[in-house]
């Protein structure tokens, strides 16, 4: 009986086995929808096979992963056009465009996982304060771009920390995420104040305004993403402190980021600052709902604050304000193209970066105007194009300006868990906002942040 | 005479072994081999390229009882669990009562209208809601229109509301379904039984109780288990309509596991498997008292 | 006489037709807000605009440029057709087995299946993503299909179904020398049509509306289904909702249709599995 059971088993093993295979047969239907990404690999395979041959013939073309249709994409583009036109005419990059920067931090967490990083692009676009955590914990997934042909020194010094780690280059800087503060000038003129007031002021001051602006206007003066919050992040920086010290959680011991927990609970009592549920909220509802008078993030949301064609004319930009008065300066949530692991001409994608984003004033040109990326190369945010007045505000230099506050950006303590800070602080504005104690709402989040910080180093 | 008998009772035999090997095999790979899996990941730690055994080896396992998020996010499920699957089955339940009347006119329309939800994805379901209610939203506008709300409320954006609304897109999702099972239970009960019932002097509440109810047992069991699984797992609508905000406070078991899969940039397997375990056990569990409530009652 | 008793029992039914409209148009409001969104533009979208507007074509072309709508469709087409053909294959057979080969190993084995019910998505996802990409499967339709051909849930559904299969019969067929898969074949799949329609509206459903793994398992743009394209739709940086909406009824009309169509059967053989 046992015996016939085994063969019973087998048999079936062999069926499912012709069943699979009877699907396999199938699985070529679903692949066909992919030929694009597949020859693309094949000709970068075929490039692996000849090496040394790979730089003359057939290997000119790269697969790079993005995010943002409005923005990056565009700058990738604008790469592609200069390469092609300077360097090599038959290049192609190939860009996928992923629909959030989660996406690529997920497919490198999954192969690096499974040890399988064939699915990943020869480039791709990866988040700041993410890169780091990565490239230690996957160190296959990346190689290091240091003797790429570029002028290092050209580039901001807090910019390039991010992407340097143990003194190897990793990836060429795209994004400058220095924050703006950008002002409706026509609706402050109604509640009587000018963008000159704005400049350089405190935040008791902007409260002042804020408060007269909702009055008159009935538009907040302010509005952020309140799940992801960004604001005392940048709120802090621009008074040069970070939410760590020494590698640890520096919230409740904190005087100034308490005292900013406090002015934001403050503002949002006042109907100055609106928290929005969550990203698409902030966008969708208050930016481009026209809720606002005023919008204050990294300079890429400005792609998102021109689409209310309406309003054009009506913007100007200028700094923070901070505590004590005196222009605040921060940067928020930049990015930078990496080289990856599963890179099939690694020196062709050295090369294509070095001749683009290494500093090609013809690249960053075309990369304000298509999408607005703000380079992070001091060099060519020296163009005509950057010193250009932009109608939508108010036909102001705005390229000029953000490029001129980057250089004030201060540099604060980086950690791997920067954005699981501002996710618990996040949660605890909510509640405070909510009428929660602000200490115990601090001390919650200090605590979840060091449990989750503990978990990874154990 | 008798021996070939035995051989086409052994050739039947093993043709119903045959049968369901493919099955078998794909559930114990497909299935029990991965939690297998994740019940020794879960006694690991580190990044998951390079991953060692945790010291103590439950580390994970006390860990997840001191997190007071993950503790949430149980929270979290069971209150969905609580309101959302009893008022569930018995709005389904009152729908097929009454859909299976048999003087009721238009029947099959209104079938299909309460169907159609089951029809619609989750993730379509869980962004059409979203949008219904957002602040500045068409339940706002209507609300405030006829003057139930003064102004706008950003119902995702408070703690109570958030969940109300995940709640009651459950409750539009999920009812027709279970309504379905329930409609084809009552329509396979004969008219007969009914009718003698109603010799006997039975009203209709006692013949729901003594006649319905026992003869549907099976069928409500098994609501009653998918439910239950369903909600523990819940996940496309934590992510796609709250996505577990505002401050977490919609997260669900799945949502938060799969943030410490993949997550805010910072993955942990060892522990998400722990937590995934965890959940399993859960499950299992209730489940499996589910199954003895049910068996008791004959 | 009778017209009379209809109409007493109708006014006596008022109170259930009402309950009954209301549910209905709770149950279909929705659906109606996502056919008018997808006319509208973003703004009237977000401002909660009701009534159908002009904007479709424009959401077309936008939705059309941005995404690969037609890759998505077609690799959901393909992903849950396939999946369903393979997937009432294998448990309509499983079903078959052990309802009327049953003795008492099987019956033990099939409550060991019955567990599986209870593993949770989430705790499978890595172990199972890697053995995908250990045996090249991620972006294709085994990757996608395989851990969710052999439900439970389907297995029992046709094991129930079968209780009304006529044993006897069996027993005449074999006399006539019809093989054992002969019997499943030719008689068990004609006679159990109606199960195998409604568990066919409900693995396509469920192939269709999947979510969580394809995220996992389809890390290709190329393969990524529809849930995968609406949800990414959602989480851009800048949302247009009009075109989302748009996304969102592309995504919901095939699975309405074949509700539609097999409705009847739907029905019919759900009844057979909750007897």
């Amino acid at each position: 009986m046992k015996r016939r059971k085994i063969t019973a088993l087998l048999a079936s093993a062999i069926m499912v086995g012709s069943l699979l295979a009877g699907c396999a047969g199938a699985a070529p239907a679903a692949d066909a929808a992919a030929p694009a990404a597949d020859s693309g690999e094949e000709a970068a395979a075929s490039a692996e096979e000849a090496p040394a041959a790979a730089a003359e013939a057939g290997s000119n073309s790269l697969t790079v992963w993005a995010w943002d249709a409005n923005f990056n994409i565009p700058a990738l583009k604008a790469a592609e056009a200069d390469y092609k036109a300077n360097v090599d005419p038959d290049f192609t990059l190939n860009i996928v465009e992923q629909s959030q920067s989660s996406d690529i931090e997920n497919a490198i967490t999954l192969a690096g996982s499974s040890g399988d990083y064939s699915q990943l692009p020869d480039i791709v676009l990866f988040q700041d304060h993410f890169i780091q955590r990565y490239v230690a914990d996957y160190p296959d997934a990346f190689v290091d771009v240091n003797d790429a042909e570029v002028d290092w020194t050209d580039f901001g010094e807090e910019k390039l920390s991010y992407s340097t780690i143990d003194g190897k280059h990793y990836g060429f800087p795209v994004d400058n995420g220095t924050c703006i503060f950008a002002y409706r000038v026509d609706l402050l003129e109604e509640a009587g104040y000018t963008i000159d007031d704005m400049t350089d002021c405190t935040w008791e001051k902007f409260i002042e305004v804020g408060e007269a602006v909702y009055e008159k206007t009935g538009k907040y003066l302010l509005s952020m993403d309140g799940d992801g919050n960004d604001l005392f992040y940048l709120m802090l920086q621009a008074e040069g402190l970070s939410q760590f010290k020494d590698g640890k959680p520096y919230i409740t011991e904190n005087e100034t980021l308490v005292q900013i927990v406090n002015i934001i609970h403050e503002m949002c009592e006042k109907n100055v600052c609106y928290l929005a549920n969550d990203w698409g909220d902030y966008t969708d509802q208050t930016i481009i709902g026209d809720m606002v008078a005023g919008v204050m993030n990294g300079n890429w949301i400005i792609p998102t604050i021109r689409q209310v064609a309406e309003n054009s004319g009506k913007w100007e930009i200028t700094n923070m304000p901070t505590i004590n008065g005196g222009g605040g300066y921060a940067a928020n949530g930049g990015s930078s193209l990496y080289v990856t692991g599963n890179c099939k001409d690694t020196d062709l994608a050295k090369k294509f970066l070095a001749a683009t984003f290494g500093g090609s004033v013809e690249t960053y040109d075309n990369a304000l105007r298509d999408g607005g990326v703000v380079t992070c190369c001091i060099s060519a945010g020296q163009s005509d194009v950057y010193n250009e007045g932009v109608e939508y505000f108010n036909n102001t230099p705005i390229y000029a300006q953000i490029v001129e506050m980057g250089g004030h950006v201060p540099v604060i303590e980086q950690n791997d868990f920067h954005y699981t800070a501002r996710q618990y602080m996040a949660a605890a504005m909510i509640n405070i906002n909510n009428g929660a104690d602000v200490m115990t709402e601090l001390k919650n989040a200090e605590d979840q942040l060091i449990f989750e910080m503990e978990g990874a180093a154990q | 005479m008798k021996k070939k008998g035995k051989s086409i009772q052994a050739k039947q035999q093993r043709a119903g072994w045959i049968y369901l090997t493919p099955a078998t095999l794909l559930i114990f790979v497909m299935s029990f081999y991965p939690i297998i899996q994740a019940l020794i990941t879960s006694f690991r730690t580190g990044p998951s390229s390079r991953m060692k055994w945790a010291s103590p080896l439950t580390w994970n396992y006390t860990r997840m009882f001191q997190d007071k998020l993950f503790m949430r996010s149980v929270g979290n499920t069971f209150l969905y669990l609580i309101v959302q699957v009893p008022i569930m089955l018995i709005l389904a339940m009152i729908l097929a009562q009454i859909l299976n009347n048999k003087d009721l006119k238009f029947k099959g329309f209104f079938r299909t209208c309460v169907f159609l939800p089951c029809a619609v994805s989750l993730v379509s379901y869980s962004l059409i809601f979203k949008s219904l209610f957002a602040t500045q939203g068409l339940m706002n506008h209507i609300l405030t229109s006829i003057g139930i709300l003064k102004e706008n409320y950003n119902f995702l954006g408070n703690p109570g509301s958030a969940k109300a609304i995940i709640i009651i897109a459950l409750l539009w999702r999920w009812t027709g379904y279970n309504m379905v099972f329930y409609l084809a239970g009552l329509q396979g009960i004969e008219y007969s039984v009914y009718e003698a019932a109603k010799i006997d002097g039975a009203n209709s509440w006692q013949t729901f109780w003594r006649i319905t109810v026992p003869l549907l047992k099976p069928t409500i069991i098994m609501t009653f288990i998918m439910s239950i699984n369903g909600t523990l797992q819940l996940f496309d609508e934590s992510v796609n309509l709250t996505s577990g905000g505002p401050a977490n406070s919609t997260i669900t078991m799945s949502h938060y596991i799969y943030n410490n899969s993949f997550g805010v940039g910072v993955a942990n397997f060892g522990y998400a498997s722990a937590l995934s375990f965890f959940v399993f056990i859960l499950v299992a569990i209730l489940a499996a008292i589910n199954m003895k409530v049910g068996d008791t009652r004959d | 006489m009778i017209k009379k008793r209809g109409s007493v029992v109708q006014r006596r039914l008022i109170p259930s037709y009402i309950f009954l409209i209301i549910i209905s148009f709770i149950s279909v409001f929705p659906l109606y807000w996502m056919v008018t969104a997808a006319t509208n533009s973003s703004v009237d979208v977000a401002r909660g605009k009701i009534v159908f507007g002009t904007k479709l074509m424009e959401n077309m072309r936008n939705l059309l440029a941005g995404q690969d709508l037609w890759g998505a469709m077609k690799n959901s087409f393909i992903f849950a057709t396939v999946q369903t053909l393979v997937a009432l294959f294998v448990c309509s057979l499983a079903g078959f087995g052990f309802e009327l080969y049953h003795d008492k190993n099987k019956d033990r084995l099939f409550s060991l299946l019955l567990m599986a019910m209870m593993v949770p998505g989430v705790a499978t996802m890595i172990p199972l993503f890697k053995m995908m990409s250990r045996m090249g499967f991620l972006n294709t339709v085994m990757g996608f299909m395989l851990p969710a051909i052999s439900t439970p849930f389907l297995i029992m559904m046709f094991r129930q179904n079968s209780r009304n299969f006529p044993v006897d019969i069996m027993e005449a067929a074999r006399i006539d020398g019809l093989s054992e898969f002969g019997i499943y074949w030719k008689m068990f799949f004609p006679v159990m049509k109606a199960t195998f329609a409604a568990a066919a509206v409900i693995t396509f459903m469920n192939a269709w509306n999947a979510y969580l793994w394809p995220r996992v398992v389809l890390t290709d743009k190329k393969a990524q289904t529809m849930p995968i394209l609406i949800a990414n739709l959602s989480a851009g940086y800048v949302v247009d909702y009009g075109m989302l909406m748009l996304g969102v009824l592309f995504c919901s009309i095939p699975t309405m249709i074949i509700f539609f169509i097999l409705q009847k059967q739907f029905a019919e053989g759900i009844t057979g599995s909750v007897k």
